[in-house]
């Protein structure tokens, strides 16, 4: 059994020959990156793309493959950040301990909201979500013993460290965000083949139907929820140890949540790879968009491009940029 | 052996009630035709069953287990399937993967669902669409691949609601024939909802007809054609009265 | 027990504003079943419609209600024909996302333009005064602003229920099909809905300035007000919406006063939680 899953986890054989260079060429410029770039900037900007394809795939579950607008991923990555750095710093723990425990954190919160949430459907779903969010972000930021509005630093060590996780160069924290994406990939290729996937597919479609074919859609959807707060626990847990400085502003803010929504509807939501082409359309944009216009003193252009990109997409082609593509070769 | 039994089921919807005081029994193996003009009460009673309504009174039995109020999957794991009038699944997905959503129901393993789906698609003759995408297809196609899903979940009851509506007369056919072979080949108690005679008269050993929220006959398939209170229902009055008056004379 | 009494009254005074606020969006969910995120975004750009027209003209900013309630029915009027027609084709979660993009569009547009800062009104017939009535304080600008909200409140629930527009438009809501059959134009009542619901809540920004400072992100702070308060009275209910306008601004003011102003907020989603959980369809909602 469990080799049998591994096997569907590694198998890319029922995708078309396109997708699969697509992916071999993906994994070979992420391997490569680090040695052909060298600019410390771009480096940055590649990371906090890996990141972001973390988030973005874990929220596909939920939001592409489930139908459900959770605006809440940012609270599951503060959790688990806020988790690891509390250890880190009060306790010594070493991260290869406190990343599971942060993990285990982001998950029962995500158990135990979507337990109540999912009751709620549509539109009072997706505003309690957003309600739940602001409320954390408040609790956080007047919450003294976790650093209030300040945050929390990790110390500096004096010598780089793998036990928490503290190097001298971005090219260690490049591969692992970069194993943390290929876990993650690997999981979404056995997930949409999995019962989880096509029962979650099914509720999209039609929940009356689902229920009809002996599908609990509260139950299928709250497990969604928890896997997809393990995928954000996972890159809390990162993103800690990479900026070793956490706040309320930085990890637990709604418009982190609202940036990875944005970013996989507009790269294809409930597609395999729609999260990552989001991704790399959007992070670059952001960086090197916001970096030049920050000089310049302007604000938010880069937020209104993407507004106007989500506006288009899902006024016009909801399956995002990958349906377009998809589109096109059923047509053919 | 009595599989399904309906006591004294009541529903109403603000007010207007949709049932009231329905009671029926179905053997197992057998085929019902439930039928009634539009607004009789059918479908509310099929979502009674299969939980999607809680009834306001009365009770449901299933394999001499009390279901009432059972949640839609929780009565679908007893094991009763149902079809929609329009059964709007996943454009994505194709035939057999709609199909082997059903599989799941029993199995988690994925190998095991593709070839029950498989063996179902040949028993409703689909094997040619089975890679065909839902949205690309005919309506009759749809229907015979919502009859699937719901076969897929292996149930002891199937409910079938209008399977008929929006066919031609000769995909009609080919239903009731597919309906019939089915039912032989899985000794499949069959409950099926219409409001058109002609297709439940030729399949159904008995049919009960609703009117008004109200059961008002059951029986054999000829009788019920020649009811008078079954002929009001469906003609109105005037003309049960007409004929009862050129009777007499 | 006099504060008590000036925070209640001052409450009741808020409340009225934040049931002009709700109405838009109540009407606008009323007749499409859609649910508007830009609502906060549009009362944003209203305050700032008043507050440029304010001073660049140096006009009294009571004066800028019309012009905020015509660009806030444009606003509405164009976002409609523009996205919302297409949204409405699409499944759930193009329309959730859809205004969402409006928001933060509208929301960053408005950064761009004009910085991140905090801004109040100094000047006019009603900022910072106030009169003693017994025991209680009222300050005139919200007292204006009641008196206002109350006035534009009363419009639109006799025009829903006397005219034929009004009519009009609760038909579409009731079932566009028959509706169209009855030779409506539901595709012009639903536009028109955007453009009213656009229209009061720019009257509502245009009061709020009176008495409130106004930045780029404010929209998400009153749309999750309205977001409750529309809950909480149901869902397309106009007369609950009202009501549970009131109910909300005690809750805010109060909360704050006895609490600390930083739960106030937390309050506002506890209530909406307690209202979707216990009673979804709201105090009126059907």
């Amino acid at each position: 059994m469990q080799i049998r899953t591994l096997k569907d986890a590694l198998s890319f054989g029922d995708l078309p020959a396109v997708e699969r260079i697509g992916f071999i060429l993906f994994i070979t410029f992420c391997f490569i990156f680090p040695w052909i770039i060298k600019g410390g900037f771009a480096q940055a900007v590649m990371i906090q793309f890996l990141i972001f394809c973390l988030y973005g795939l874990g929220w596909n579950l939920i939001g592409g493959y489930g139908g459900q607008v959770a605006l809440g991923q940012a609270k599951n990555v503060g959790m688990s950040a806020y988790t690891v750095a509390l250890l880190m710093v009060r306790w010594n723990i070493p991260f290869w301990v406190c990343t599971p425990l942060g993990v285990i954190v982001a998950t029962i919160e995500s158990f135990v909201l979507g337990y109540f949430l999912f009751r709620l459907r549509g539109h009072y779903f997706a505003i309690a979500t957003i309600a739940v969010s602001l409320v954390w972000q408040q609790l956080f930021i007047n919450w003294n013993f976790i650093g209030g509005a300040r945050g929390i630093e990790l110390p500096l060590r004096e010598t780089p460290n793998f036990i928490y996780m503290q190097f001298d160069s971005p090219v260690y924290y490049h591969y692992f965000a970069f194993v943390l994406v290929m876990i993650a990939i690997l999981y979404m290729n056995w997930f949409r083949k999995s019962r989880l996937g096509y029962q979650l597919r099914a509720i999209t479609a039609n929940e009356d139907v689902a229920e009809s074919l002996g599908i609990n859609a509260h139950w299928v959807k709250v497990k969604a929820y928890c896997i997809t707060g393990i995928f954000a626990g996972m890159g809390g847990a990162f993103y800690t140890v990479y900026y070793s400085y956490i706040d309320p502003f930085s990890v637990m803010h709604l418009e982190l949540s609202i940036m990875i929504a944005l970013m996989t509807m507009i790269g294809g939501a409930g597609s395999m790879w729609g999260p990552i082409i989001g991704a790399m359309i959007l992070i670059p944009l952001d960086r090197y968009l916001g970096a030049w216009l920050g000089g310049r003193g302007i604000l938010g252009v880069d937020f209104m491009i993407y507004a106007l990109m989500v506006m288009i997409i899902s006024a016009y082609e909801p399956r995002g940029i990958w349906g377009i593509i998809e589109k096109a070769r059923r047509k053919r | 052996m009595v599989l399904l039994e309906v006591t004294d089921l009541t529903k109403d919807f603000g007010g207007v009630a949709a049932n009231s005081h329905i009671s029926l029994d179905i053997e197992k193996g057998e085929i019902i035709g439930l039928i009634g003009p539009n607004g009789a009460g059918k479908t509310t009673l099929f979502n009674c069953i299969v939980g999607y309504h809680r009834p306001d009174q009365g009770k449901i039995r299933f394999k001499d287990k009390n279901i009432t109020g059972f949640k839609p999957f929780k009565t679908n794991r007893e094991g009763i399937g149902r079809t929609f009038q329009i059964m709007s699944i996943s454009g994505d997905l194709t035939v057999l993967e709609n199909v082997m959503i059903g599989s799941f129901c029993r199995t988690s393993d994925r190998r095991i669902a593709r070839e029950e789906a498989s063996e179902i698609l040949n028993v409703v003759e689909l094997e040619k669409d089975a890679e065909a995408y839902m949205t690309e297809l005919p309506i009759a196609t749809q229907k015979r691949v919502g009859l699937a899903m719901a076969l897929a979940t292996r149930p002891e009851l199937l409910m079938l609601d209008e399977v008929a509506s929006g066919l031609n007369p000769k995909e009609t056919e080919e239903m009731v024939a597919l309906l019939q072979r089915i039912h032989k080949a899985k000794g499949l108690t069959v409950f099926v909802i219409e409001h058109v005679m002609e297709v439940v008269m030729p399949i159904s050993q008995r049919i009960i007809v609703l009117d008004g929220g109200q059961k008002i006959a059951e029986g054999k398939p000829r009788d019920i054609a020649s009811d008078e209170r079954v002929i009001k229902a469906y003609l109105g009055e005037k003309y049960a009265k007409g004929r009862k008056n050129r009777g007499s004379i | 027990m006099e504060m008590l009494l000036s925070t209640l009254v001052s409450a009741l005074l808020m409340g009225m504003l934040f049931a002009l606020v709700a109405l838009g969006l109540a009407i606008i969910f009323g007749v499409m079943n859609i649910v508007n995120f830009a609502h906060g975004e549009f009362l944003m750009v209203g305050m700032y419609t008043a507050f440029l027209t304010a001073t660049i003209f140096s006009i009294e900013p009571l004066l800028t209600l019309p012009i905020a309630a015509m660009v806030g029915f444009l606003l509405g009027i164009a976002s409609y024909y523009m996205l919302v027609r297409y949204l409405l084709k699409g499944p759930m979660i193009a329309q959730l996302l859809g205004t969402f993009g409006l928001m933060i569009f509208l929301r960053y547009l408005a950064m761009c333009i004009f910085g991140p800062d905090y801004k109040t009104l100094e000047h006019g017939l009603l900022i910072g005064k106030s009169i003693m009535w017994g025991p209680v304080v009222l300050s005139y600008p919200r007292l204006g602003t009641a008196v206002l909200s109350m006035l534009g409140f009363g419009i639109i629930y006799w025009m829903m229920d006397y005219t034929r527009l009004g009519k009009a438009l609760k038909a579409t809501a009731l079932d566009v099909e028959a509706a169209g059959y009855m030779g409506i134009d539901t595709e012009k009542m639903r536009g028109l809905a955007w453009g009213l619901g656009g229209a009061t809540v720019g009257i509502a920004g245009a009061l709020l300035i009176n008495f409130y400072y106004v930045f780029p992100t404010i929209g998400i702070l009153f749309c999750m007000i309205a977001f409750a308060t529309v809950a909480l009275g149901g869902f397309g209910s106009i007369k609950g919406a009202f009501i549970a306008g009131l109910i909300m601004g005690m809750i805010i003011d109060l909360g704050g006063t006895y609490l600390g102003p930083q739960y106030k907020f937390a309050l506002i989603y506890l209530t909406f939680f307690l209202v979707v959980v216990i009673r979804p369809k709201g105090l009126f909602g059907w």
